[in-house]
């Protein structure tokens, strides 16, 4: 078992636990933050995306360990409180989820993508989500809805 | 005929009412499930396609710390078969492995990896027998390979029971259609074309993997949690595989499900199931199973390499005068839905055009592949991109344009269709000139490079939804105003409890946040077919319309006695119960009940004010040997889409440059939830399935299990905003609640012809199979 610390939507954390654990079944498994979730546990689809010091990372492709000292950024600290990130309300106003499954991992590569880029064109949000799979939506409403938040902000 | 009332609810936008949830990663799905001592499952899979198991060896895994049980297909785990028309699967595997990947064996331990050890413990001797993957072999009168020598003992469902071959052995369903006869339809014809399509195996691809968590509670009830999107489905499935009464089972669905599509069947469920109960004396602790994406992708349902033989003959004024189709189904081992997927293929077919003399065999045929079952459109994806690609040619021969040809041919209201049912509610024409308009029908575009050959095609199709049918809902008034739903619609995605609570909103005229809709769950919610066939709309839709009235006839007879007035001359709205044209003589939903002491509130009678109704529709099962029926579907949805693709000569890729539908769903209870079914079933499950998706295989092994190698649709692959558009037809339904049918199938079952035909617009090549790849545009373009 080893020691790991490090900032989880700016809150301190430490946790002894095995090296071999990523950082995707640390947060779910561990600490029960289950909205960043296992679709393919090989870095294709996206579920798992969080910011790790503002850049989107797949955390299924990470050991835990790696993010010692570093601050990881979930999909459970976009919102404050009940005050919604404009990413997320833009994702619901436009009818972007559909079966869910897909949407922190979704958001959360968008919001990295408006945090490089705050006023991206349609080609920079396809592209930056083209690593972010969903089956449901065909991503037409995802994109209208990431294009909406560059366009307001 | 599209109604025009305007609704408080009714045809709204309203936001998705999971949607926060989800966005904020709060929703919990079967795959976040943690209980408490809960153990981890993993399976021990056949690497053969098809052999005898001579032992098993469990003693060594058994041995393991940490392992808690170690199950295998014996008579106390596995007592009897099931299956959703044919009861020819076992839990795990019996006397035989039929596919690989076929469960033989399964482990609960303390985590994920002592399971995985375990299962690697199991030593299991097999003798390898003949393996048979092609259908038009397995189809044969004496196939080479037989898989279930006990086919005709097996118990079969009465309702829609499947039709055996006495000839051909692998046959688990046959269904004909004959109207008139196609053979005289030929001699009356000027010109008869005939061709072969196909369709390769592809997945669902649901982004929530395939889960199961299962107890036994502390009075010995199997509780078991899913993702299936027929709760009542997976409770016979478990219940008949154990010999247990249904009463003895309780299955829940969470109120979250990672989408479906067809492609639920619950083996994870059913393996967790067995493993809580094989777990020897006691505490018997929970047992988790959870697929990963490889075991999703390779041994979970499929939709099925399909083989379309069709022939028609037309006028040369461009009328189809006979159509003779015959449909193959290449199956897995077992049936599953596919045993109903085979036979409902025929409808689309059958109720497209307009044709005197119609003729056509359906068939369903056993191979060594896992499943292949039920996929958004059943069948009729496949079916009809042989028909549509078939229209096409026929056209270009005659030298009519293809949308004329579709307009003169296609079904209308009141047209008799294949079985003789007179047809109601038919968009076809209005989807036709929709889907021409938005493309641009008859508008040559260019590429910006010579090797780069653009072309627009366009395709006409449509999705019955089944019977016999049935859906119950149940509504309980609260005393704080919420109206509550008990519905088993699982909400996979598609919007069903959104729309649900517009549909109570409307009727108890009360905002959306003042309805509850609660998660499926057989000791609460009652009865529905399942999660399938484009049906909630209708038929939960209509339940809840009966349920409420049900509900607001108690409420306003126990409002009558406090307002001294009839019940008949009530209504209800924003939570109060009123006199119509006397607002002032109102009373709170509320002071209908009495705060009590100690707590809690009771009604002077009656217990609780719960409205229930079930929407039952028969329907008429088709004739066996004619398909004749009056009644064999619900209702139809129609749909047309066009396509305008550009083809790089050089390389073979293709680009779908624009694509549009226009689809026919009776009325849009939520237009924002319509749309969002017609972009994901284009977008990704029509463009995907048309030029990128394919099951490989290699004698039974999928080569391609992970999205490295299995590609749908990227953000990449769908055009720009822009070049996306999307209709909404209501053609209304006498039978829909406000007119709905349904949506969620009709938007792929013809993307793959119109992008097809728009190929051969483009370059002049028809193709006869999809996925249209890089490689096969280079080989017709003789490349390579």
């Amino acid at each position: 078992m080893e020691n790991l610390r490090l900032i989880i939507n700016g809150e301190e954390v430490e946790a002894l636990i095995d090296p071999a654990t990523t950082l995707q079944q640390f947060l779910h498994n561990t600490l029960g933050m289950t909205g960043t979730k296992e679709g393919c546990g090989a870095g294709l689809c996206g579920c798992c995306t969080v910011m790790v010091d503002g850049k989107a990372v797949k955390s299924c492709l990470i050991l835990a360990l790696q993010v010692g000292g570093k601050s990881v950024q979930t999909i459970e600290g976009l919102a404050h409180e009940d005050v919604l990130d404009p990413v997320q309300s833009a994702f619901i106003e436009n009818g972007a989820i559909q079966c869910g499954f897909c949407s922190p991992g979704m958001i959360m590569a968008s919001k990295a993508l408006l945090k490089e880029n705050p006023h991206p064109v349609e080609n920079d949000v396809r592209h930056a989500l083209s690593g972010n799979l969903c089956r449901c939506t065909g991503y037409h409403k995802i994109v209208k809805a990431v294009l909406s938040v560059g366009e307001r902000q | 005929m599209s109604s025009k009332k305007e609704y408080q609810y009714i045809g709204k936008s309203i936001y998705n009412v999971n949607a926060i949830a989800k966005a904020t990663g709060r929703a919990k799905y079967c795959s976040d499930m943690q209980l408490a001592g809960m153990l981890y499952a993993k399976v021990k899979r056949s690497p053969y396609p098809h052999a005898r198991i001579v032992s098993i060896d469990t003693s060594k895994a058994e041995r393991l710390p940490g392992v808690k049980a170690v199950i295998i297909g014996d008579e106390k785990t596995c007592p009897a078969r099931f299956g959703a028309g044919v009861a020819d699967e076992y839990v795990l595997a019996r006397g035989k492995v039929l596919y690989v990947g076929d469960p033989v064996a399964a482990v609960a331990a303390e985590s994920e990896q002592i399971a995985e050890e375990a299962v690697d413990l199991i030593e299991v001797e097999y003798e390898d027998l003949p393996a048979i993957f092609d259908g038009e072999e397995a189809f044969k009168q004496n196939p080479p390979v037989v898989l279930h020598e006990d086919l005709k003992r097996y118990n079969t469902l009465r309702s829609v029971p499947p039709r055996l071959d006495e000839n051909r052995p692998n046959v688990f369903n046959y269904f004909r259609i004959r109207r008139r006869d196609v053979e005289n339809g030929f001699k009356e014809a000027d010109l008869v074309f005939e061709n072969r399509f196909e369709t390769a195996m592809i997945h669902h691809v649901q982004m929530e993997p395939h889960c199961g968590v299962a107890m036994v509670d502390d009075s010995g009830r199997l509780v078991v949690w899913g993702t299936s999107s027929k709760p009542y489905g997976m409770h016979r499935d478990i219940s008949e595989s154990r010999n247990l009464p249904p009463s003895a089972v309780r299955v829940i669905i969470p109120t979250h499900v990672g989408g479906a599509f067809g492609g639920r069947e619950p083996k994870a469920e059913q393996i967790a199931a067995s493993l809580a109960l094989g777990q020897k004396g006691y505490p018997k602790r929970p047992v988790r199973m959870w697929f990963t994406r490889e075991e999703q992708l390779s041994t979970t349902t499929t939709r099925a390499h399909y083989i379309v033989d069709i022939k028609t003959g037309v006028r040369k004024d461009g009328t189809i005068v006979a159509n003779k189709m015959r449909l193959l189904l290449v199956g897995g081992a077992y049936a599953g839905t596919g045993y109903l997927t085979a036979r409902n293929a025929a409808f689309g077919p059958a109720a497209n055009y307009k044709t005197d003399h119609f003729s056509l065999d359906a068939y369903g045929v056993y191979t060594n592949q896992r499943m292949a079952g039920a996929y958004r459109g059943f069948g009729n994806a496949e079916s009809l991109w042989g028909m549509e690609s078939q229209m096409d040619i026929i056209a270009e021969a005659l030298k009519i344009d293809p949308l004329e040809f579709r307009l003169k041919n296609c079904t209308d209201e009141g047209d008799l269709n294949a079985f003789g049912e007179k047809m109601h509610s038919v968009g076809a024409k209005e989807c036709l000139h929709a889907a021409a308009k938005l493309i641009e029908w008859g508008k040559k575009t260019k590429g910006s490079e010579p090797h780069l050959k653009r072309g627009k095609g366009i395709a006409l199709g449509n999705k019955y939804s089944i019977v016999p049918t049935a859906s119950a809902a149940i509504i309980k008034v609260h005393p704080d105003g919420m109206v509550e739903l008990r519905t088993s619609t699982v909400e996979i995605g598609q919007g069903s409890s959104t729309i649900f609570s517009q549909m109570i909103a409307e009727e108890f005229k009360i905002p959306v946040s003042k309805v509850r809709v609660l998660n499926p769950d057989t000791d609460i919610t009652p009865f529905d077919l399942g999660t399938a066939s484009s049906r909630s709309t209708f038929n939960m839709g209509n339940a809840i319309i009966k349920a409420s009235a049900d509900a607001k006839r108690q409420l306003f007879e126990l409002a009558a006695k406090e307002l001294k007035a009839n019940p008949d001359d009530l209504e209800t709205a924003d939570s109060k119960v009123f006199v119509k044209g006397s607002p002032d003589r109102s009373l709170h939903i509320k002071d209908l009940f009495i705060p009590m002491v100690i707590g809690g509130y009771t009604l002077k009678e009656g217990a609780e004010i719960i409205g229930k109704a079930t929407y039952y529709l028969p329907g008429v099962i088709p004739d066996p040997e004619t398909g004749h029926s009056e009644r064999p579907a619900s209702f139809y949805m129609f749909v047309a889409q066009a396509a305008e693709v550009e083809v790089d000569v050089q390389t073979g890729k293709i680009r779908v440059v624009k694509i549009v539908t226009a689809n026919d769903c009776g009325k849009a209870i939520n237009p924002m939830t319509v749309e969002g079914q017609q972009e994901g079933g284009v977008l990704s499950m029509g463009i995907g399935s048309t030029l990128l998706e394919e099951v490989i295989t290699d004698n039974g092994v999928m080569l391609n299990p992970q999205f490295a190698d299995y590609k749908i649709p990227t953000t990449l692959d769908c055009p720009t905003l822009e070049n996306y558009k999307s209709a909404i037809i209501e053609t209304a339904h006498r039978e829909g609640p406000w007119g709905a049918k349904g949506v969620g199938e009709g938007t792929m079952v013809c993307s793959a012809p119109a992008i097809a035909n728009a190929i051969y617009d483009a370059i002049g090549i028809r193709f006869h199979e999809i996925p249209i790849t890089p490689e096969k545009v280079l080989r017709a373009l003789k490349k390579i």
